[in-house]
């Protein structure tokens, strides 16, 4: 992926490309807002990262300025003012994640990933969802592994059609917390982990075709088990 | 207010009407009685005098002319002579009240004449009753008149007064609302109103430094630390994966600790401050969300788990603040209560959660609810010891309250009440 990140802190840049290199990803980085801004105007990236504030333009006028210009560019924006409302002002404005400071890496890089992705499935206009032999019926509202039926219930619905839009890709507990159940909160208590699990316990069906792996301090992933067809 | 009054003032005349009337009644009855006593002793001194004649003559005229005046001469056993008077008893002696049916009630004197002649004399004593009557009236009719004139002056100067304590509650459901701009309207009178809205103006304007200033600063610490925060979790982060210590997982982790109760402290300051976006959503159906994503742990582990929820209970407020408050009442039961968890929202709104565990100390309750503050026997559980802390600040921005009081009739268990503020006032 090719990854413009729009930060003015040195090190946070640093670390930012750093880790992004490490994952095979090709970056740029930019110091100021007016960089960053004629970066994203003249070059096409897959996702863009931006810290809010910056020397202006500051980040939410990054995202209204591409926006206004028409360019779809995923962008998330990072910010030391973690509140929700602040997060809501930034979606407003057009941007298509979040993300508070301080962060872990894995967080951040399993959400560019998200994000790049998010475009082409979107554009679409999806009735089936198909990962291995597990394949989701949007208009008949059916789900199948290997052609049986399963029984889901409406939350383990939503939860495996996020998944399953974003197959092989790591999703980490505040995302799924975010976008499934819509929640901008970290709960003390394993909610996530119960409900994977229980619709991990109805994917494990007599083929075992497709499951959900869990990767360790990170969170979940929905693929096809590496080895059958 | 005004009508309390006016109600009072008709109760008081009311009962003076009544007693005027028996008073007025009980003196036109001895007005009456002198009377006949009078008529009564001319007519025995005009007999002694000219002789059984004149007492038939006048019994005779009187029954003629229906004067007021009924004169009824008997013989000692009853046999009428001269005159009527309907339903007299054959001797009567003294005073007495006629009832005849169909007739006007009477009032009556008998007198036993020297020579077997019986006198009764009679009067109508509907005349009696009706000045009676209308004197009673009067005080009422009074009383009509001035309550009605008491009730249309205390109408007007209550609504004068509503209105303008009408525009201070609505100025302070604003202010409490978070509109800190808002200012009560002087009207220039100069009046104790006046005196009293400068003087809460006044209050306002400091209110609205201080949480300005309160706001300022939150902002300021989570900038200025979160940088420098951020860049050690880098760092620690990258070395770990440099070099593969397992020591540093543990360090990243209590760091996370600690960043998970600064930005907890700043969400608590941040609802004092009364941030945060309102906007009108229904209640139900985010008790109802939150509640459902916690039902599958709470059966994992065993424990049941009810929600009742009221249906279509709307609210204005910060959604993301409420949900956050049910997420930590709930995290709350499931670590540190024990047997069946209930979720129920009322309408007011009331939510409340509630366990069977062993429950908060009477004389901790106040305690939980500050900041820091744990139980002696929570302190081995992971947690910050702010999370009750926020719901008191997110109920007390939202005008409402928090308590804590045992769930099950034997005083066992533990049940958080949040009260909020009633919906749009």
């Amino acid at each position: 992926m090719k990854i413009l990140v729009i930060e003015d802190d040195q090190a946070t840049a640093d670390y930012i490309a750093r880790g992004l290199a490490q994952e095979g990803h090709t970056t740029e980085v930019a110091r100021t807002g007016k960089d960053g801004l004629f970066l994203a105007m003249s070059e096409g990236f897959d996702v863009i990262v931006t810290d809010r504030m910056l020397p202006p333009p500051d980040g939410l006028s990054i995202v209204r300025t591409l926006r206004a210009s028409a360019i779809s560019t995923p962008v998330l924006v990072l910010t030391a003012l973690g509140d929700v409302e602040r997060r809501v002002e930034g979606l407003d404005a057009g941007a298509d994640d979040y993300l508070a400071k301080p962060f872990a890496f894995s967080e951040l890089h399993a959400r560019l990933r998200a994000l790049a992705r998010r475009p082409a499935a979107a554009d679409k206009a999806e009735t089936d969802l198909v990962v291995g032999s597990l394949r989701m019926d949007l208009l008949r509202r059916i789900v199948t592994l290997g052609g049986t039926q399963i029984e889901v219930l409406p939350t383990e619905w939503r939860l495996l059609e996020y998944m399953m839009r974003h197959p092989g890709q790591v999703l980490t507990r505040t995302m799924l917390l975010e976008r499934v159940w819509d929640f901008a909160f970290d709960p003390t208590t394993n909610v996530v982990d119960v409900h994977v699990s229980r619709l991990r316990r109805k994917l494990e069906g007599p083929e075992g075709l497709a499951l959900i792996r869990t990767i360790r301090g990170a969170g979940y992933v929905l693929d096809v088990r590496p080895g059958t067809p | 207010m005004a009508l309390a009054i006016a109600g009072s003032v008709l109760l008081i005349s009311l009962v003076g009407a009544g007693w005027s009337w028996l008073r007025a009644d009980e003196a036109l009855r001895q007005e009456l009685d002198l009377v006949l006593a009078g008529e009564a002793e001319g007519l025995i001194r005009d007999y002694e005098a000219l002789g059984p004649q004149v007492l038939l003559d006048a019994a005779r005229a009187s029954a003629r002319r229906e004067a007021l005046l009924l004169v009824l001469v008997q013989t000692a056993g009853g046999q009428p002579l001269a005159g009527t008077i309907d339903g007299a008893p054959a001797s009567l002696r003294g005073f007495a009240t006629l009832r005849a049916p169909g007739q006007p009630a009477l009032r009556a004197l008998g007198a036993m004449l020297p020579g077997g002649v019986n006198l009764v004399v009679a009067a109508r004593l509907a005349a009696a009753e009706g000045a009676a009557r209308a004197l009673a009236w009067t005080p009422l009719i009074a009383a009509f008149g001035s309550g009605g004139v008491a009730l249309l002056l205390a109408f007007f100067a209550a609504r004068a007064l509503e209105r303008r304590l009408a525009s201070i509650s609505d100025v302070s459901a604003l202010v409490t609302e978070g509109d800190l701009s808002r200012r009560l309207p002087v009207t220039g009178r100069g009046d104790e109103f006046d005196r009293l809205i400068v003087t809460v103006n006044f209050m306002l304007d400091r209110l609205q430094a201080l949480v300005v200033a309160q706001r300022q600063v939150t902002d300021d610490i989570a900038h200025d630390l979160r940088g420098p925060l951020q860049r050690l979790r880098q760092m620690l982060e990258e070395v770990a994966f440099e070099d593969g210590s397992t020591r540093l997982p543990a360090a990243i982790a209590e760091l996370d600790a600690v960043l998970e109760t600064f930005s907890s402290l700043l969400r608590i300051a941040r609802a004092e401050a009364g941030a945060g976006g309102r906007q009108e959503f229904e209640l139900s159906a985010l008790v109802l969300a939150v509640a459902e994503a916690y039902a599958p742990v709470a059966e994992e582990a065993g424990r049941e788990f009810t929600i009742d929820v009221a249906p279509g209970v709307r609210f204005r407020g910060d959604p993301a603040l409420l949900q956050r408050i049910l997420g930590n009442l709930l995290d709350n039961a499931m670590t540190h209560g024990a047997g069946a968890i209930r979720v129920a929202l009322r309408a007011g709104p009331v939510l409340s959660v509630a366990d069977e565990g062993p429950g908060v100390p009477e004389a901790e309750r106040d305690g939980v609810l500050q900041r820091f503050v744990r139980l002696d026997r929570s302190r081995a559980t992971p947690g910050t010891g702010l999370g009750l802390a926020l719901v008191k600040a997110a109920a007390q921005a939202h005008g409402g309250s928090v308590s804590l009081g045992p769930a099950l009739p034997d005083g066992r268990g533990l049940e958080v009440r949040v009260e909020l503020f009633r919906n749009g006032s």
